[in-house]
């Protein structure tokens, strides 16, 4: 089971939102599709779900078009939060699952176990409205899956939830991977996208700027995270030779490398053949590939 | 259930259980009730206050004490006490009026003296008295026997109405003209009434799913189009059941309140109607509430969040209110050429055109075509609003009407 999208073009008179998008998610992965505010993330979210037409280009689900599809394998979570205010936490539950083909008696042990996964329990009766933003949330996301899509797509599930509810959530994402769904996420923080991706598309003003594996990404930038626990003041450390950035970070100092080889006479420069507290060469972390690719001003995923 | 079914159910039945259906059906019905209880709750407030003392002084050698008949708001008294004395009384307001009475010139002259102004209504019923007096003291004069006096009196002209239309001929009695305009009249203020809550609903309720981004979770799951035709089905449902709860209140009132004189009297009109007049005004009053769902669902499909509703609805209630003081104005006369005109726009022949049919010598011709309109602008509106909803109902501006409309227009197409 593959979602594919094929030279996807999407454009509105004179601007183009998504320009050539070719990407393919395979059965059972998470895929991160991460970009500025006004990338195209939203904008090829509604093209996949035949909420928007595409332009040019084909987006199809196992071979099928996705417009020629059951709507019921899909499952969305807009990244704005919408859910029926006056409506009861388990009615809503109810709604959205009948609403997606399944009858009651399949939806009641579904709907009990995701409330005692997302610990709201003793909410299940409250009208959403009464709810906090975060259990808000996890009840329009237990909404999103609760008919057991084939294919999901989290548009920032993870905003506005604390760390606790964020392991919930991770946790929920990952039963849901091992049971088969695949998942299409966006999210505004790296690490989560870096903990859960297996693949991601990088966006940059409907552009896909790089397509492919986490590490393939990183590999491309080599290891060109150099921390150091030194003595050397931070202009003499940016006058080394491969030194692109210097910049301290609480007890140690984190040096951006044009090239990897650059470590080895950096190590010897600063070690003359002397102990040296810390040195430590690592891959970017994917906030820091991020920022280097869309320029980025605002971090977001 | 269907997806269409599921929704229209759970619109109909929040809808249903919502304090401001309840309280609208309830203050329909006790509209209703205060006009059907009019007379017992008018005399609930007046009962007790005793009639208004009117002093008849009557200067003329005619007899006119059997003209002057007290009531229960009036007693008129036949005073032959000084004038002084009795303009002290109404000074001191232990009488209400003076009505002296004199010859003038062979014709009767009344004079009115009060100290409090008289209401309206017993100002009214005194000036028709004194009119009929007039009449009576005229054919006084004349010395005419009692009995041409009767006739004269009693003269009456008989209209017959002769229709040389042959598309027209066969023309409607007064009676049937007189049942026609009340139930036009009623049918009017049915669609209007309905119009100003269910336009409002279903746009408010298509607002607040696409303000409170619950629509991007619904149509996700249903098509734009299933979910468009199950708010208008929905809405529709919630309509007929405001109707058929009215109507049923309006029917235990008639049969069971004052012995059935209203159920009497409701036989009555129907009896005068005919069952081609009673077809046009259930067609016309559904058909029209039906466009206006149209309408409503797409203006709600424009709007980013509720609060935006009353902006989008002020032209379609404005259509609405000119639609409902035409058909008013028709009260008087059913056959201007205003009236003419709006029995054929189809946002307001709903309105007018049954009080055409039921009060007018309409041809046959004239109301098929008015609702051969009708029916050409909601497909147009259905076929019109249900392409530009599925554009416009994930679109959000901001800005006016026309600007939201320019909106949709570039984003989508």
């Amino acid at each position: 089971m593959t979602l594919q999208l094929q030279h996807v073009t999407k454009k509105y008179k004179d601007f183009t939102a998504v320009d050539n998008l070719n990407f393919t998610i395979e059965k059972g992965e998470i895929f991160g599709l991460i970009g500025q505010n006004g990338a195209g993330k939203t904008t090829t979210f509604r093209m996949i779900l035949d909420l928007q037409e595409t332009t040019s280009g084909t987006i199809s689900w196992n071979g099928q078009p996705v417009n020629s599809i059951n709507r019921d394998v899909l499952g969305y979570l807009p990244e704005e939060r919408g859910i029926f205010p006056t409506m009861k936490v388990e009615e809503q539950l109810y709604f959205f699952g009948e609403l997606r083909g399944m009858n009651k008696a399949e939806l009641k042990k579904d709907i009990d176990f995701w409330i005692s996964r997302f610990e709201l329990e003793e909410k299940r009766k409250d009208k959403a409205e009464t709810l906090s933003k975060g259990n808000q949330q996890k009840v329009q996301l237990i909404a999103s899956f609760i008919h057991k899509p084939q294919f999901l797509i989290l548009d920032e599930p993870f905003s506005g939830l604390d760390p606790v509810n964020k392991d919930l959530l991770k946790d929920a994402i990952l039963l849901l991977k091992d049971q088969g769904t695949t998942i299409l996420f966006s999210s505004h923080q790296m690490d989560n996208v870096e903990e859960l991706c297996d693949h991601l598309c990088l966006l940059k003003r409907g552009v896909s700027l790089f397509t492919g594996s986490l590490l393939d990404l990183k590999k491309q930038y080599g290891k060109t995270k150099l921390s150091v626990r030194t003595n050397w003041s931070t202009t003499q450390l940016l006058a080394l030779e491969g030194v692109k950035d210097v910049r301290v970070e609480k007890e140690q100092t984190v040096l951006t490398l044009e090239e990897e080889h650059f470590a080895q006479s950096i190590f010897d420069e600063l070690s003359n053949g002397k102990y040296i507290e810390k040195f430590s060469l690592d891959y970017l972390t994917l906030d820091e590939i991020f920022k280097d690719k869309v320029g980025g001003n605002v971090v977001e995923v | 259930m269907s997806k269409f079914n599921l929704l229209m159910k759970q619109l109909y039945m929040s809808k249903l259980k919502s304090k401001s259906f309840i309280l609208m059906t309830l203050i329909y019905v006790a509209g209703m009730s205060v006009a059907i209880f009019w007379s017992d709750i008018k005399e609930l407030f007046t009962g007790n206050d005793e009639a208004q003392q009117i002093a008849i002084v009557n200067e003329t050698s005619a007899d006119l004490s059997g003209i002057f008949i007290s009531n229960a708001d009036m007693a008129f008294i036949q005073d032959e006490t000084n004038l002084q004395v009795l303009e002290q009384k109404v000074k001191d307001e232990e009488i209400a009026a003076i009505v002296e009475i004199s010859d003038k010139d062979g014709q009767l002259h009344a004079e009115i003296s009060t100290f409090t102004p008289l209401k309206l209504n017993d100002q009214s019923t005194i000036s028709s008295l004194l009119q009929y007096a007039g009449q009576h003291y005229a054919v006084q004069q004349l010395s005419l026997s009692p009995e041409q006096a009767a006739q004269i009196m009693a003269a009456n002209t008989t209209i017959t109405n002769k229709n040389l239309n042959e598309e027209t001929s066969g023309g409607k009695s007064e009676e049937e003209k007189q049942s026609g305009l009340w139930v036009s009249y009623a049918v009017g203020i049915l669609i209007y009434f309905f119009i100003s809550t269910f336009l409002s609903m279903i746009t408010t309720e298509i607002a607040s799913e696409k303000g409170s981004r619950a629509m991007e979770m619904l149509l996700v799951s249903v098509k734009p189009a299933t979910h468009f035709k199950a708010k208008i089905a929905g809405v529709l449902l919630l309509a007929f059941t405001q109707m058929a709860i009215i109507a049923g209140v309006f029917l235990l009132y008639a049969k069971f309140v004052k012995g059935g004189v209203i159920w009497d009297m409701a036989g009555d009109i129907v009896k005068e109607l005919s069952v081609s007049y009673v077809l046009y005004a259930i067609l016309f009053l559904l058909l029209t509430i039906i466009l206006y769902l149209i309408v409503g669902a797409l203006f709600g499909s424009l709007v980013s969040k509720v609060e935006e509703a009353g902006q989008v609805l002020m032209p379609a209630m404005m259509i609405t209110l000119i639609g409902f003081y035409v058909m008013l104005s028709g009260i008087g006369n059913p056959d201007t050429i205003v009236i003419k005109i709006f029995s054929y726009i189809p946002f307001t022949s709903g309105m007018v055109m049954p009080m055409r049919i039921g009060a007018t010598d309409i041809g046959v011709m004239q109301p098929l075509f008015s609702l051969g309109i009708l029916v050409l602008t909601i497909i147009v509106a259905y076929l019109f609003s249900l392409s530009f909803y599925k554009r416009s109902v994930l679109t959000y501006s901001t800005g006016g009407v026309i600007q939201k409309i320019k909106t949709v227009l570039k984003v989508t197409t």
